[in-house]
């Protein structure tokens, strides 16, 4: 009896969680993504990670923000919470007539009070975000619905700064989180106090975050009503969590489970031209790499095609100039790289070098950078380069790179804000050696007067001539081996519609306009 | 009385473990190259940003000066915050620690409920096919690797069988009961959630049973062994001779004898599940202290680190106590 009882008691078990966890599939106003990173914190003027971005860009409203074209994400900026502009004829003075009846949910207006205030508060805890605003050196309320922004320098791309996540436009009433002068920095880690289209409802750390949508919200009432964010580390889980549908998006999927998930016609996998770049650093400060013509050979070693085939599985194009294609100011005649083994044994020859040792130095940071770096010792080791290969911690990495401690290096790098300086000032201008850019360690008088020049202009037209002759310039000087631009691969369920792809906004989503079938 | 003297004396020889152990890990956590405000504020970020932060995170001050600020706040029970999450790593832990806990008891529990028995039977029917298979099963407990068998389970009895949830603690429309262990299974069964203890109980199988094959297998053949070892004593055949049942000797005779290295095994295996079950918790996406010391490491945030060694030691402290103490109730001819 007491053995029947047991066996009863066991079905019953067994029964519910069966039945629990048969059940798949997400709730129609629910959308679910599943991720590989939890949340660092969320707090606009804090935080530089792309990964703490996506729950912060939807929970704000910004000045102007990224337009979408024909269902297409674009790089050009359209109004958001900012109704019009007008700019001073040097470049210095822009004022914004912001939008009325945009309002926090404690019912206080989003005004030019909330402008200065949250970009005052950027400049002053100074930390990563700050660094998109550092052209500001004054703003000013002219009346409640204007506000001037005054710049250091012209700066060009000023407009294209502001629809990045550290202009979010903070609810000033935040103040009353402050502890202890922190500017209520503990408070916005874990909170939200924005005007946009969702909220904050629940951050169960290390496991998942919700997001509400908020149904008055001024732009028109996001169709979804919860977004549910889960951090799943391992690319397989997510997969199979999308496969079931106990997900609706999967982010960061390994390429090589990419042909899986197409077969299944459940899914749909998008594919799009993203901004992200991988390249090497090749330091100029060392010797022979203070050589150009070893610089060049190097470049000419490498097999590109080999790798963006077998590594990225043809998911990436090969990189002409330092800018991608993609981004306003890409020239696409300027000259390319390509394997010529022949001509980079001559270049080392014309250099006076032979039985060249070399450090390529990289991370686990990218689950690309393992292969790379061993085809490209193969690569080197075809033109008579010895090349080391040394594996190493991030932070470490990081480190090395900051003091120059290096001969070669893997990197990756995607822009903030679109804007060709983005790669252009970053990269080659000789104030940012080390981690802020600079990594090659590269200098050139004329190219720093170049870009320097063109980073100060507003004219697009001017800007890209300059950019354009600086390119030409770096081409021949080869400071960097320019591998590829990725390609974002974002698998997803079918029933998924309105999803836009900005390049801007890596691992950023549009959820105010996503929805489900 | 003793025992408690011994207990009190054991709990003062904390202090200068703890002393240890915080000056070792302040030392060679700091002696990893990199920086932390460069970190924290971005790769991007200019030297100047970079700068300010270093100050304003006390990293410009001389190590020892750092350390004894670290140890000062120690005292007032202040673990620092987080460079990550800027939040207090206490609060970190709090969130954190109990999901590990779960895990580890359920994993223990596992290894005793099926390891107990399965030693006792292979060791009663030693040499027979029940042996032989408790052994076959041992040995691939101790061989397979955790994150094959992980992905293996979730493959088949989430994916093909769909009999168990995957990854995390609870489904998603679930909300979690209020904390107030931070246990799930008995949070809910405090707030008498029958739904959500059954779908926390569904969720933690996969990984409880990933994490406790080793130990199991591991406890099954310590059981085994000395199960053996005993069943060869004079006693046992006497007690035999007297006409007492088998299951009485089996279980009342030798069984309390034998498990003196059981116990032992059993309390180290806890403190390794509390502080290395990193592999599991990534594989199941389980929000423990594991996942959250990973990231940590990769971050360079110092005081997180403290804050998971301090509280892994102090585990381990408190575990080998309760061993030694259960020692004494095993065996009464242990005195302290």
């Amino acid at each position: 009896m007491r053995r029947t009882r047991f066996l009863a008691a066991i079905c019953v078990l067994a029964a519910l969680w069966f039945s629990g966890s048969a059940r798949a599939g997400t709730p129609p106003d629910t959308l679910v993504v599943g991720v590989s990173s939890d949340i660092h914190l969320l707090d606009p003027a804090v935080s530089s990670d792309n990964y703490d971005w996506r729950q912060i860009y939807p929970c704000y409203d910004r000045l102007v923000k990224y337009k979408v074209v024909n269902g297409q994400g674009s790089t050009e900026v359209e109004p958001m919470a900012a109704e019009s502009w007008q700019v001073s004829e040097d470049g210095r003075v822009w004022t914004f007539k912001i939008r009325k009846g945009i309002r926090f949910d404690d019912g206080t207006p989003l005004d030019a009070r909330a402008v200065k205030f949250s970009f005052e508060r950027v400049l002053k805890i100074g930390k990563g975000p700050a660094d998109n605003l550092g052209a500001i050196q004054t703003v000013d309320v002219v009346d409640d619905y204007t506000v001037k922004i005054t710049l250091k320098n012209p700066f060009g791309p000023f407009l294209q700064t502001l629809a990045t996540d550290a202009a979010s436009i903070v609810n000033p009433a935040v103040m009353k989180n402050e502890k202890g002068g922190d500017l209520a920095q503990g408070w916005l880690a874990q909170h939200t106090d924005g005007s946009g289209p969702f909220r904050l409802k629940e951050w169960i750390r290390g496991e998942r975050c919700v997001l509400e949508a908020k149904p008055d919200y001024w732009g028109g009432a996001p169709r979804l009503k919860r977004v549910v964010i889960r951090f799943m580390r391992e690319s397989s889980d997510r997969r199979m969590a999308l496969e079931r549908g106990d997900i609706d998006i999967a982010e960061g999927i390994l390429i090589d489970q990419i042909p899986a998930l197409e077969k299944n016609p459940d899914l749909v996998v998008r594919r799009y031209p993203s901004q992200l770049v991988e390249y090497v650093y090749l330091n100029c400060q060392k010797p022979p790499l203070d050589n150009p013509l070893v610089r060049q050979a190097l470049n000419y070693a490498v097999d590109y095609k080999g790798i963006i085939d077998y590594v990225l599985q043809g998911n990436g194009v090969q990189m002409r100039g330092p800018i991608p294609k993609g981004m306003w100011g890409h020239k696409p005649e300027v000259f390319q790289y390509h394997r010529n083994v022949a001509k980079a044994k001559e270049l080392l020859k014309k250099a006076g070098v032979s039985r060249l040792q070399l450090t390529l130095i990289y991370s686990e940071r990218r689950p690309t950078w393992e292969q790379i770096a061993t085809i490209l010792q193969s690569n080197f080791a075809d033109i008579g380069v010895n090349l080391k290969l040394q594996l190493m911690a991030n932070p470490t990495l990081r480190d090395k790179i900051d003091r120059g401690d290096f001969e070669l290096c893997l990197g990756a790098w995607s822009p903030d804000y679109a804007d060709p300086s983005m790669f252009m000032n970053f990269w080659f201008d000789s104030n940012n050696w080390g981690l802020p850019g600079n990594r090659s360690f590269y200098k050139n008088e004329k190219v720093d007067a170049l870009i320097r020049k063109a980073l100060a202009l507003s004219d697009q037209e001017a800007r890209i001539r300059l950019y354009g002759d600086a390119q030409d310039i770096i081409m021949t000087d080869a400071p960097y081996i320019f591998l590829y631009q990725t390609q974002t691969i974002v698998p997803m369920r079918k029933n998924v519609k309105g999803y836009v792809y900005n390049p801007m906004l890596e691992s950023m989503y549009n959820f105010e306009s996503i929805y489900k079938q | 009385m003793r025992l408690l003297r011994y207990i009190a004396k054991r709990l003062l020889h904390l202090i200068p473990v703890l002393l240890g152990v915080t000056a070792l890990v302040f030392v060679i956590s700091h002696a990893i190259p990199g920086d932390p405000a460069r970190m924290m504020a971005g790769q991007k970020a200019s030297r100047e940003a970079v700068e300010n932060l270093r100050r304003s995170m006390g990293l410009d001050r001389p190590l020892h000066e750092q350390y004894l600020r670290y140890m000062w706040g120690l005292l007032h029970g202040d673990l620092g915050r987080s460079v990550r999450s800027q939040r207090p790593v206490a609060e970190d832990l709090k969130d954190f620690f109990p999901a590990t806990l779960e895990l580890t008891l359920a994993s223990m529990s596992l290894c005793l409920v099926v390891g107990l028995p399965l030693g006792i039977l292979s060791a009663v029917r030693r040499n027979r096919p029940v042996d032989h298979a408790s052994r076959v099963f041992s040995v691939c407990g101790v061989s397979m690797p955790v994150f094959w068998l992980g992905l293996m389970l979730l493959l088949l009895f989430y994916r093909n069988l769909q009999w168990l949830p995957g990854s995390g603690r609870l489904d998603v429309g679930l909300d979690p009961p209020a904390s107030v262990t931070g246990l799930y299974l008995v949070d809910a069964l405090l707030e008498g959630n029958g739904p959500v203890f059954f779908n926390a109980l569904s969720h933690i199988i996969l990984p409880a049973f990933c994490l406790s094959y080793v130990y199991l297998a591991v406890i099954t053949r310590i059981v085994r062994s000395s199960m053996i070892a005993v069943m060869e004593q004079d006693y046992v055949t006497t007690a035999r001779a007297n006409g007492l049942a088998e299951a009485v000797v089996i279980l009342k005779h030798c069984l309390k004898n034998s498990l003196i290295p059981t116990v032992t095994i059993a309390g180290l295996s806890v403190g390794e599940l509390l502080g290395g079950a990193i592999l599991t918790e990534t594989i199941f996406d389980w929000p423990g202290m594991g996942k959250y010391v990973v990231d940590s490491v990769n971050f360079l945030d110092f005081p997180a680190i403290m804050g998971f060694t301090l509280v892994v030691s102090l585990s381990y402290v408190f575990i080998n106590l309760t061993v030694d103490v259960i020692y004494a109730f095993l065996n009464p001819q242990i005195r302290y």
